[in-house]
């Protein structure tokens, strides 16, 4: 190993930051490979690879036929015989084709070989809504967080989205990486060349005393703004990143959520069987009741008329509206 | 399979057979796909891999296991849950695996070890080694869609990756001509300019040379091959499942059992008397005994090796 390299600060967009991880990485270790639609010269939907078909050629930056469910199956059985590919699946609600090979055999397979075979594969995939209709805006993440053998993450920064890709391309299992349509413009700084974020480590973006938010991806934004809301009417959040579904960083949420004695969750999903709702549950079973209150999309499809999109979504008025409510009341209270 | 003799195979085909009866056979099989009637299948295929080619499978895995070298004694503790299986008697019937022996493993969902296939194929290819996949499935498989899309990637790539269909003609209770279109299952491969063949399945000379032809092609770099075999299935779909076939269907199936034909072959042509298969007979037997002595001799998981290689 070379010693490490420096670490220096610099501005990019959050696509670039994926773009460089992946970059890095490949560099380091020659069995990572890229397979996914449009991820060759055209460089990804979202641009979010870039160059790396000009660097490392056709063999390791695939294009491959628009079938999800044989694509996530040739990364999952490459990664079993020894590669670390990552299959890009362009929008998240495709990712349900590519579920079998993925659930049913890359998330078990460390256990029923009996240790024999792991299958270290990346699932990089976009959620979101961004005026693109029913099939193509889903957050269906809490789906994932309940595989067995199956990490979950989702970054809200350029630095988190640079740091989380280096651990999903070193670790020893399957991984789907979530990033958002509407992060992509996003820039902020990245710390090149520092260390890599690790799972199952959250984040308090802003520190707060009366109310914690637990939330993730583009909705740490939402919940940003909600605060500063929340701060004229005097009231405190407290605003921490998840970045890791699976697995969920308790220790800092139970952590929060004893200081401040009140749990609001934020997600772009559905709040039934959400995120929300196994952060809710697990805190409780750590500090007995809390106030708490969950807000996600509404339960309806997300449509790609704007006014029925926006109607659905979370926004930081509708957030800091059910944290003013979990002021008050004694009585728990759940809110869309 | 080391030894390549027409013996040897003989040999390898009749230990099949009786390691799947005497598992069928004890009060604690459990949930078992039986492949009795489709030995020839199975040998005849596995007789023609190198040690450093991988074979994956459908569910209906014990024979494919035996055929390519997957020691039985381990084979059967893994079948009865022990940890000394070659799964840690975690994986049980449908899940086998042992890459070390060249069987990368089974997977019970049906299709799903397809695409999986094409990713092994897909990592021997670009590791530069002289060695192939091939993916055995049965007509179960042959009408979900992730045999379609991995012809598809595996052509257009050139995948070292053989497609072998154990078309058995019944799908639990389906039988194939209700459920697949092609007159000739095979003819898919067409599509895609995979040579492809049908060949009796249960004739073991005949799936030898056919599995040994396709996988020339495959060898030298030319892209997948396609090879169907038509078998014959002696057992209901699993060692749960109810028989649907009449008595006079059942014994008229039984009647070209791959073993008696290779039998008579050998023996037809002076290969073979009552003496040297009585001694073959004696060998398998004891195999299959000291199979099932190791299994009874190896302990069952502990509960606390639920949460062991989870994650």
């Amino acid at each position: 190993m070379s010693s490490k390299p420096a670490v220096a600060m610099k501005k990019m967009f959050f696509r670039e930051a994926i773009a460089l991880a992946v970059r890095e990485e490949m560099r380091a270790n020659p069995d990572i490979l890229i397979l996914g639609q449009d991820v060759g010269p055209f460089g990804g939907s979202y641009r979010e690879f870039d160059g790396l078909f000009e660097e490392f050629g056709a063999q390791r930056v695939r294009d491959m036929p628009v079938a999800e469910a044989a694509m996530v199956g040739v990364g999952v059985g490459a990664a079993a015989a020894g590669l670390r590919p990552i299959v890009s699946i362009t929008y998240m609600d495709f990712m349900m084709l590519g579920f079998d090979p993925l659930i049913n055999y890359g998330a078990k397979l460390r256990y029923k070989t009996g240790g024999q075979l792991t299958a270290p594969v990346v699932v990089k995939t976009t959620a979101g809504a961004k005026g693109q209709g029913v099939a193509h805006s889903q957050c269906i993440e809490a789906w994932l967080m309940s595989v067995p053998g199956l990490r979950v993450v989702a970054a809200a920064t350029p630095a988190d989205a640079y740091g989380l890709m280096k651990t999903a391309l070193r670790s020893d299992g399957p991984v789907v990486y979530v990033d958002h349509k509407r992060l992509f413009p996003v820039a902020g700084e990245v710390p090149v060349g520092g260390d890599a974020v690790p799972f199952g480590s959250a984040k308090i973006c802003r520190p707060g005393s009366d109310l914690t938010i637990t939330t993730h991806s583009f909705m740490v934004r939402t919940a940003l703004e909600a605060a500063k809301l929340l701060e004229k009417d005097g009231v405190s959040a407290e605003v921490i990143d998840l970045r890791s579904l699976a697995p969920l960083d308790m220790k800092t949420i139970v952590e929060s959520v004893g200081r401040t004695g009140r749990l609001l969750t934020l997600e772009e999903g559905q709040i039934t069987t959400g995120v929300g709702a196994e952060v809710v549950t697990r805190v409780i079973e750590h500090l007995g009741p809390v106030q708490f209150t969950r807000v996600g999309a509404l339960p309806a499809p997300i449509s790609s008329n704007r006014i029925l999109e926006a109607a659905c979504l979370p926004d930081a008025n509708r957030v800091a509206a059910a944290a003013r409510l979990l002021q008050s009341p004694k009585k728990l209270v759940s809110s869309y | 399979m080391t030894d390549q003799s027409p013996t040897a195979k003989l040999r390898m085909m009749k230990l099949i057979r009786a390691f799947e009866e005497a598992l069928a056979a004890r009060p604690d099989h459990g949930f078992q796909l039986i492949s009795s009637g489709e030995e020839a299948v199975a040998v005849g295929l596995c007789s023609s891999l190198r040690p450093q080619d991988q074979l994956l499978t459908g569910g209906r895995s014990i024979g494919p296991a035996i055929a390519r070298g997957v020691d039985p004694s381990r084979l059967m503790a893994e079948l009865l849950g022990r940890s000394s299986g070659t799964n840690k008697g975690k994986g049980g019937r449908g899940h086998i695996s042992d890459p070390a022996s060249g069987f990368f493993g089974a997977h019970a969902v049906v299709g799903g070890n397809i695409t999986i296939a094409a990713g092994v194929a897909l990592a021997l290819q670009m590791s530069g080694k002289e060695a192939v996949a091939v993916i055995l499935f049965g007509d179960g498989a042959f009408g979900a869609g992730a045999l379609h899309e991995t012809l598809n990637i595996a052509a257009s790539m050139k995948l070292p990756l053989l497609f072998v269909c154990n078309n058995n003609q019944l799908s639990v209770s389906t039988p194939r001509s209700m459920a697949l279109a092609p007159a000739r299952l095979s003819d898919i491969g067409i599509a895609f300019g995979i040579p492809s063949e049908t060949v009796d399945g249960m004739d073991l000379d005949a799936v030898s040379a056919a599995i040994s032809g396709a996988l020339e092609h495959v060898r030298a770099k030319k892209g997948p091959a396609f090879v169907e075999c038509i078998s014959y299935r002696f057992a209901s779909h699993s060692t749960t499942a109810r028989e649907t076939r009449s008595r006079e269907q059942l014994t008229e199936i039984r009647a070209r059992c791959p073993i008696v034909k290779q039998s008579g072959k050998l023996r037809e042509a002076g290969a073979l008397d009552d003496a040297s298969e009585q001694e073959l007979d004696r060998l398998v037997a004891g195999a299959v005994e000291a199979a099932l002595k190791f299994a009874d001799a190896s302990p069952m998981p502990r509960e606390e090796e639920a949460l062991q290689d989870v994650i």
